[in-house]
């Protein structure tokens, strides 16, 4: 049992894997923008692209909803495993580095290191002195230890710089569990409220394509809704003022526009389109009395009253927007005003109600029917509907504190780094001494290289010797 | 070695002119083709049109004396190079500035203001490799991809339209701002990449092996999306409108030339012939079908440039049909078909690039950096892109969440931005943890920038998506 353990951690820790995943990653979304997925491409576009035969194969393989299918996750999650064994392999390796740092440069450590000199000197008690103003000047602060009689100084500077790495590889890590948090628990639906009234239920879309609808905590009221042109006709702004009401009160209240959401409770409320809804604000009646007269032009509002010539008043009793006749009684069946149907009702001065249909396709009169008035309908104001994307997203913030996380470990990564100097006094095997001094980087070696070259330099002009390992 | 280089000084010195008389001859013709099928420009002298224009003419001469220093070696043509980059990069500054006060916003929003903005940063850039690196031949490289740039700009409609409601927003800029940067850094990443290889003493059939599938790949884009039976597929012009034909709303009509398909065909065979020959050549061991190959490759340069010449009589004298034009013909203009004047134009560069090399290898080479130090600038221009580009996704994915609702939705030009990334990423990786340096690494940076390219054009001209806002 352990060994399999030890194998399967040995694989996902090593590079190898890590980049063998991302060129899969890489290779699979490549292929998910070549090949039209659900989510995105209308199901007449897949069928006109595709034969169905195409279609059913793409589909089996889960090659239409590649961002969504479970071998795609399944990647995701083997990368992230990836890059949590690879940190834990290598974090002891960097925890060392920073914390317990090679103080004292024995005989093998120093043949090690990439960078070297060694200087004669005369005064060999105040050589490391020297290297350690010296050192100062560049920047370093170097400290002294001994072991077994000798001396060595030992400085280091942006020694947080081997944790870069880390911070990169968390950052991500953070990425992903944001996502998936959000894939889990979040969620994106999209609502139409007209002017003037209140919805709570939203329809949710899922990655088939298919709808289910869901109930939010909290109900929004459109107060008003509008759109403004340039003068070439595109749209330049839509908004709409919004309320929320939760538990019957208000809550909360803002004008929203596109790229400016609205934010409550984790909900977030987004300007997506706006339209005209299929109720009518107001509606006009030409009524022309029945016993004479010349007619009148009456504006009634939907839900409100209009005064008749005669002291009576009108009023709306129905809009139905598609109608359609069934056992003499009028039943709507879409919410398309394609084929509407009025209901009027003429209340008089004592109370009593005529009711009246008009059917404004077959007979845009109430000629015949039981109504001191013959009424037409001759126009209709329409109320704007705002069109919401409602989306919950709580993993977003993972997602943001990851961004951040891995700019400030990108700017580390690239542009500090962990510079190390030892010195130490040397016997030169011939009865003198040499101020030896190495030193090393964890990364930008050639600018390293540079650095030493100066310190160098003004070692050999401080102590007045030159490099002892070129003259050997 | 330098006893070799003396030798042949003045064997080189002979074809030098002539060389240059043909380079400057086919830019010449190349850029007078081209203008002629520009659109004509007026308004303030300061304005952006004349500003752009200079900027142009300033362009050209810098690129072509950084070529003409590339064939020659004499230091004054890259002096005066640079003054021009520098004269031209104040014309262009001018241009943008220009712009953006009239428009009232700064130039992103459309594939016209993104060029504007990535020749900008790109001659910026090339400025400050030079002064910064020391590798002045870098401009040979990157001021012909300005040049090409540029033209293609006078081609795309520049009117400044209104932006619609969801570019509005500050992230977006960002966001662009970013993109432009690092896609420049990406690309100077690329030209010292080739410059290291040149370095290295890659063989020139193998340069001439990429310039081949470079060609033949942007030839097979063409054709995969434009071939129809034997014709090519153009978009439709209105010219008096000086505006596209719309089928609908966001679907340009698309009329066919006959018989260019078959012409195209033949240039794609042309182009993929030295490719082929030369990994026979590999396969059998052959020199003699290297040979071939380099035949093979003059032959398809020149198949190339009549293919352009071809194309731009047909499209500036004929009207065309196609089955959905329902017998209607249309005119068509070079405008509409940046994508295909981009490709052809790009694979003609990239072959003249290929002769210079081909003709006056070891005096380039005398020109360049060490190839230790062009390996080490690659590294590290790929140090400023990759942070760049990942705060670049970070502001898109910000920006989307704040129009969308969703910071991540997988589609084209976000996945292939991802793709980028991780392209880069595991160059960074294989170079830090496997110490990948040299010919693989560049061949990695150079991978990269393909990638680059795709995700720019590609995404926008072939692939559908939500980013249709660039195509217009």
């Amino acid at each position: 049992m352990k060994s399999v353990w030890t194998k399967v951690y040995q694989t996902l820790s090593s590079v190898k894997t890590g980049i063998s995943l991302i060129i899969l990653v890489g290779v699979f979304s490549a292929i998910g923008t070549v090949i039209l997925q659900r989510p995105t491409s209308e199901p007449d576009v897949l069928q006109r692209n595709y034969t169905p035969e195409t279609l059913a194969i793409l589909d089996r393989l889960g090659l239409t909803d590649i961002f969504h299918a479970w071998w795609f996750l399944v990647l995701l999650c083997l990368f992230c495993l990836c890059l949590i064994f690879v940190s834990i392999d290598r974090w002891p390796n960097a925890w060392k580095v920073y914390a317990k740092p090679v103080r004292f440069a024995t005989a093998p450590f120093r043949v090690g290191l990439p960078q070297s000199v060694k200087i004669p000197v005369r005064n060999p008690n105040e050589a490391l002195s020297v290297a350690g103003r010296v050192f100062a000047r560049f920047g370093i602060k170097a400290q002294s230890t001994t072991q077994n009689g000798e001396s060595c100084l030992f400085g280091e500077t942006q020694k947080f710089s081997v944790f870069a790495v880390y911070i990169v590889h968390m950052s991500l890590l953070c990425i992903f569990a944001g996502y998936i948090l959000d894939g889990v628990v979040g969620y994106r639906g999209n609502i139409a409220v007209p002017e003037g009234e209140v919805r709570n239920t939203i329809t949710l879309r899922d990655n088939k394509g298919g709808e289910s609808k869901k109930v939010l905590p909290f109900s929004i009221r459109c107060d008003s809704a509008g759109m403004e042109s340039y003068a070439d006709g595109s749209p330049k702004k839509w908004w709409s003022k919004l309320t929320l009401l939760e538990n019957g009160k208000e809550a909360v209240s803002k004008t929203i526009i596109v790229n400016d959401p609205l934010t409550y409770k984790g909900i977030r409320l987004y300007q997506a389109s706006m339209g005209q809804s299929s109720t009518p604000k107001t509606l006009s009646f030409d009524a022309a009395p029945v016993k004479g007269g010349d007619p009148v032009r009456l504006e009634v509002p939907l839900n409100g009253k209009a005064a008749l010539p005669d002291g009576e008043t009108l009023s709306v009793l129905r809009w139905v927007p598609d109608y359609y006749i069934q056992d003499n009684e009028v039943f709507n069946k879409s919410d398309e005003a394609e084929n509407p149907a009025v209901q009027l009702g003429v209340t008089n001065a004592n109370g009593e109600v005529k009711k009246a249909w008009i059917l404004y396709r077959q007979a845009n009169t109430t000629e015949g029917q039981d109504a001191p008035y013959v009424f037409s309908l001759k126009e209709a104001t329409w109320s704007q509907y705002t069109g919401l994307e409602v989306s919950h997203q709580p993993g977003q913030f993972g997602v943001w504190i990851g961004v951040v996380l891995m700019a400030i470990g990108l700017v580390i990564a690239f542009y500090t780094q962990h510079n190390r100097v030892w010195a130490m006094v040397l016997d030169d095997g011939q009865g003198g001494k040499v101020l030896w001094a190495g030193g090393t980087s964890n990364k930008n070696r050639d600018r390293f290289q540079a650095k030493f070259e100066q310190i160098k330099a003004a070692l050999q002009q401080e102590l007045g010797g030159t490099d002892a390992n070129k003259e050997s | 070695m330098s006893e070799a280089r003396v030798e042949q000084q003045p064997r080189a010195g002979n074809g030098t002119a002539l060389l240059v008389l043909v380079g400057m001859g086919i830019a010449f013709a190349l850029i007078v083709a081209l203008l002629t099928a520009a659109k004509s420009h007026n308004g303030p002298i300061y304005g952006e049109a004349n500003m752009l224009y200079a900027a142009l003419v300033l362009y050209t001469g810098a690129a072509t004396l950084y070529m003409g220093y590339g064939v020659s070696g004499i230091e004054r043509y890259a002096s005066s190079a640079t003054i021009l980059t520098a004269l031209g990069f104040l014309a262009n500054t001018a241009a943008v500035a220009h712009r953006w006060s009239v428009a009232g916003r700064p130039p992103f929003s459309n594939m016209y203001e993104m060029l504007l903005s990535f020749v900008w940063t790109l001659a910026l850039l090339t400025l400050f490799a030079e002064r910064a690196y020391k590798v002045k031949i870098i401009g040979s490289v990157t001021m012909p991809i300005t040049v090409v740039s540029v033209i293609l700009m006078q081609l795309l409609p520049s009117d400044i339209r209104p932006l619609v409601p969801a570019l509005q927003s500050t992230w977006l800029q960002v966001h662009v701002t970013l993109a432009m940067l690092s896609y420049a850094a990406c690309a100077v990443s690329f030209a010292v990449a080739m410059m290291f290889l040149v370095q290295d003493g890659m063989k020139s059939e193998s340069f001439q092996a990429l310039t081949s599938f470079g060609m033949s790949a942007v030839y097979a884009a063409m054709l995969i999306t434009r071939f129809r039976g034997g014709a090519l597929a153009v978009t439709a012009y209105d010219l008096q409108e000086k505006s596209e034909v719309m089928v609908e709303r966001g679907h340009a009509l698309f009329i066919q030339i006959p018989d260019l398909g078959w012409l195209y065909l033949l240039v794609l065979v042309s182009a993929l012939a030295p490719l082929v020959l030369y990994i026979l050549g590999q396969v059998q061991k052959n020199r003699a079908l290297f040979d071939m190959a380099s035949k093979a490759m003059f032959i398809t340069i020149a198949l190339q440039a009549l293919g352009l010449a071809i194309f731009i009589t047909r499209v500036k004298n004929g009207q065309y049909t196609s089955p959905v034009a329902e017998g209607q013909f249309y005119s068509t203009a070079m405008p509409a078909n940046p994508f295909l004047l981009a490709g052809i134009i790009g694979g003609i560069v990239a072959g003249l690039l290929y002769l210079l090399l081909l003709w006056r290898r070891e005096g380039l080479q005398k020109m360049m950096p060490s190839s230790d130090k062009l390996d080490a600038v690659t590294y590290k221009v790929i140090c400023i892109a990759f942070p760049l580009l990942t705060l670049m996704i970070a502001a898109g994915a910000y920006w989307a969440n704040q129009a969308w609702g969703s910071y991540w939705s997988w589609d084209p030009k976000e996945t292939w931005a991802a793709i980028t990334w991780l392209v880069y990423a595991g160059y960074l990786h294989m170079r830090i943890t496997r110490g990948w340096k040299g010919r693989r690494a560049a061949w990695f940076a150079i991978l990269g920038f393909g990638v680059v390219i795709f995700t720019f054009f590609g995404v926008t001209y072939l692939l559908p998506g939500l980013h249709a806002y660039a195509a217009g």
